[in-house]
């Protein structure tokens, strides 16, 4: 009789604790999911894959009733657009549904767990916080290095507004420093780093995303991304350095595209540098894409083409007062 | 009235000492019912042994030294009456552990020895002794003592007897038992339940010592022949200078009391008080009326036939004696034995049973974001009088659930589902009074707490803990075989997750349990 209900007290002890917590939904809360920050693209946007994202089909003649080179090269933009924020947010992914390895007071660290893929190298993600505003950064070590060995690859902040991941945040990926310390990236060779600013306690909820090519190789490109909870996006990206008109100078475009869940959408492209600085560019295109709708500023004999009206009904991307 | 002749009753001054003591030192189990024999006796003679409560002394759990000075104030008193020239007797009851050749009165013991001494010195006419104890029977086998047979005793009206009567519990080598049923001792009960009228043979209304003795002989012999302690023989013992029968208890000392007319039908009678404990049995010859002095108060009064009980109540009022309608008894199945306990000398027993209650944690935020209030169902199981006589050992396993959603500094809105699987077990000790049984005891409980998110974003959560806690509440006995029990738990909790936090919760429930 004895034995067993030592043998029970025993397992007992063993089997006693968990991870029910208040503190860590907060931190896991903090972190942003590829579900808040991706863009929103409708299902015929599966049909840009493959178009590249530069902008030389401008120089392809648009026809009324044609297939939408712009549109697919926004929705291109857009595919990029969320495989860059995958990319980094699979880093942080891995510790949302993992208890934390350490607690303390408005502190927790996770890890160090080996590098999958970097042999030689250690991981940890150390979380911070500050009243509503959260730090987090995912650092890198050689194996067996000391505390100060620690060097960060993915920083970020996030300052909660009390709901659902609700609030103001922002990540980056220091590739270079990733480099420098053989911390060698698997993809985005010619990246140097990205970054991402977001927020989503106010509707429209936004995103931005800043990609800084190695060694200034290619303009730093910017993106940013908009959406409704009904199913509305926007993608909205600087294109420098096109030469798009005959001339001397090269362009920079700033392209404006706007969808609906079923596929239709209107695109606004101003021109910001170069030989046709000032010309503007509006497409409106069907479910199809295909286009329904063309005004361009800079012809006055035919300025329009196609229905204005069947143009779609995107007003609740305009900022609101 | 107490130890005297039949002719010379009124001119006999009596003093009683009587002690009960439930506990015997560290070598010994402790007793149930020896303060309430004690008390039983110190009622009855005081009511009915024509001692005056001022002549009475009535020593519950006190030790040797206070029995002793206790004794010298009586004895002192009766040097007073013998110096106004009185006739004087002395009455001493002891119910309690004895063991080699001791009275164990607590911690401390007085010999078999001393006692006999002191009371063979006391400056009284007449003594008696009854001591209720194991191997009590040590005390008669001393020289000079004569052991009388169990029954061949003659209750001629001898006069101006004289010495020392010493009556036991038991032999020599025997154990004195008690009985839940009886509520006492078996010897201590059919002493009692004889003085108020049972042994009453010859029917003249006075109960003498003889008479009392053979009665509870014989009853104590019968009750305990089937017992896993085997039969208990009580002895008696006398040096009297005469043979005189000395008159116990006179049942028409008190106006008020039960009378049993002739035409009542012959067989045995159980006089059952409201705390469902017989007080009294008479064994009724055909066509011959018997009394029975019973305190005044209400009764169930039980009549066992071979297939079929009959019971019937009577009113005992004060100053009034009260005539008992048989014809007016109902018949009732074994089953409802209106006697508390009629089943349990029985040894361990289990119950089982279904439970619903609540669990609530004390600190308002705690259960309102960390472990939620919740409604709890489960199942029990109870083991009786295993480690001793009323005490439980219980087993319980309950689940409990309920919707939430977080609401924390930070983070609001996530609706999830919490959970609580509760598993203990407890030890509780219960005192019956009637149908009632409160209780009190300890609890240790395992307890496992979770929650799950509806959004997959957020991780599963659990929470698992030993939790020591105390319980009481009360048992109602509905029928026979089920039981109501209204409980409440207080438990404690350390969490340990975010922080070391100590925690209290508590537990309201209702338990319904069967026994088979």
């Amino acid at each position: 009789m004895r034995t067993p209900a030592l043998t029970l007290c025993c397992l007992l002890a063993v089997a006693c604790g968990g991870d029910f917590s208040n503190d860590d939904l907060e931190f896991q809360n903090a972190l942003p999911q590829r579900e808040d920050l991706a863009a929103k693209l409708p299902d015929s946007a599966r049909s840009s894959q493959g178009v590249r994202t530069r902008g030389q089909a401008l120089s392809r003649a648009q026809v009324l009733g044609g297939p939408s080179e712009l549109a697919l090269q926004a929705y291109a933009a857009g595919t990029q657009f969320n495989t860059d924020v995958d990319g980094l947010l699979a880093l942080l992914e891995v510790f949302r549904h993992v208890p934390p390895t350490t607690r303390e007071p408005d502190r927790r660290v996770w890890g160090p767990f080996p590098a999958d893929g970097h042999p030689g190298h250690e991981l940890r993600f150390v979380m911070e916080r500050q009243g509503s505003d959260f730090g987090y950064l995912l650092q890198v070590r050689p194996t067996g290095g000391g505390e100060a060995a620690w060097w960060t690859y993915v920083p970020g902040t996030f300052k909660a507004d009390g709901g659902i991941r609700k609030g103001e945040g922002s990540l980056a990926m220091d590739l270079k420093e990733a480099r420098a310390r053989g911390f060698e990236p698997q993809d985005a060779n010619l990246v140097e780093r990205l970054d991402i600013r977001y927020q989503t306690k106010v509707l429209p909820s936004s995103v931005e995303l800043l990609v800084s090519s190695l060694g200034g190789a290619l303009p730093l490109a910017r993106y940013a991304s908009r959406r409704t909870p009904e199913g509305l996006g926007e993608m909205s990206f600087r294109l420098p350095g096109e030469d798009l008109v005959p001339g001397g100078l090269l362009e920079t475009l700033d392209i404006v595209a706007r969808w609906t869940p079923d596929g239709r959408g209107v695109l606004v492209l101003n021109i910001l540098d170069g030989d046709a600085k000032g010309a503007q560019y509006t497409e409106c295109w069907d479910t199809r894409t295909r286009i329904t709708f063309m005004q361009r500023n800079w012809d006055f004999i035919t300025p329009t083409e196609g229905d204005r009206r069947t143009c779609p009904d995107v007003s609740a991307l305009d900022p609101q007062p | 009235m107490l130890l005297s002749t039949a002719a010379h009753a009124d001119t006999l001054h009596r003093f009683a000492l009587i002690a009960g003591n439930d506990t015997g030192g560290a070598d010994t189990r402790p007793l149930s019912y020896a303060r309430d024999d004690a008390r039983k006796m110190h009622d009855l003679l005081t009511r009915l042994g024509g001692v005056s409560p001022a002549d009475a002394k009535l020593l519950l759990d006190d030790d040797a030294k206070d029995f002793l000075v206790a004794l010298s104030e009586l004895e002192q008193r009766a040097r007073e009456a013998q110096a106004r020239g009185e006739r004087t007797a002395l009455f001493v009851y002891y119910s309690g552990h004895a063991k080699d050749g001791a009275l164990r009165m607590g911690a401390s013991r007085l010999a078999f020895d001393a006692l006999k001494r002191r009371l063979a010195d006391a400056p009284v006419d007449i003594r008696i002794a009854i001591l209720d104890s194991c191997r009590s029977g040590a005390l008669t086998r001393t020289k000079g003592a004569r052991k009388a047979p169990a029954f061949d005793v003659e209750s001629g009206a001898a006069r101006d007897a004289r010495g020392v009567v010493i009556l036991t519990s038991s032999a020599a080598d025997e154990d004195s038992q008690e009985s839940d049923a009886l509520g006492g001792s078996y010897f201590s009960h059919h002493l009692a339940s004889g003085l108020l009228g049972d042994a009453d043979r010859s029917g003249d209304g006075r109960v003498t010592l003889f008479e009392a003795y053979s009665h509870a002989y014989a009853r104590t012999v019968a009750d305990t022949a089937d017992s896993s302690a085997g039969p208990q023989h009580p002895t008696f013992s006398y040096d009297l200078a005469g043979n005189g029968d000395l008159v116990l208890t006179d049942l028409r000392a008190s106006a008020e009391g039960l009378v049993v007319p002739g035409s009542a039908p012959a067989g045995s009678y159980y006089f059952v008080d409201p705390g469902g404990l017989v007080v009294a049995e008479l064994d009724k010859a055909s066509d011959a009326e018997r009394r029975v002095a019973l305190a005044p108060g209400t009764y169930r009064v039980k009549r066992r036939l071979s297939d079929r009980l009959r019971i019937g109540e009577v009113e005992v009022a004060r100053g009034r004696t009260t005539i008992l309608q048989e014809p007016r008894f109902k018949d009732a199945p074994f089953s409802d034995d209106p006697v508390k306990g009629a089943m349990l000398d029985r040894g361990a027993w289990w119950t089982f049973g279904l439970t619903g209650g609540f669990q609530s944690f004390f600190d308002p935020q705690t259960r309102q974001s960390l472990f939620l209030s919740v409604p709890l169902f489960g199942a029990e199981a109870e083991l009786h009088d295993y480690f001793r006589r009323d005490w439980v050992w219980g087993f319980d396993a309950a689940v409990g659930g309920t919707e939430g959603v977080l609401s924390l500094p930070t983070l609001a809105g996530p609706a999830y589902r919490y959970s609580v699987v509760n598993v203990g077990t407890s030890l509780t000790a219960e005192w019956p009074v009637g149908r009632f049984s409160p209780f009190v005891g300890v609890r240790v409980a395992y307890l496992v707490m979770g929650r799950k998110f509806d959004d997959a974003a957020f991780p599963d959560q659990r929470f698992a803990m030993v939790s020591p806690g105390l319980a009481t509440g009360a048992r109602f006995r509905l029928t026979r075989r089920l039981n109501l029990t209204a409980r409440s738990r207080l438990q404690y909790l350390q969490y340990t997750v975010d922080a070391q936090r100590s925690l209290g919760f508590w537990e309201l429930a209702a338990l319904l349990t069967y026994e088979p």
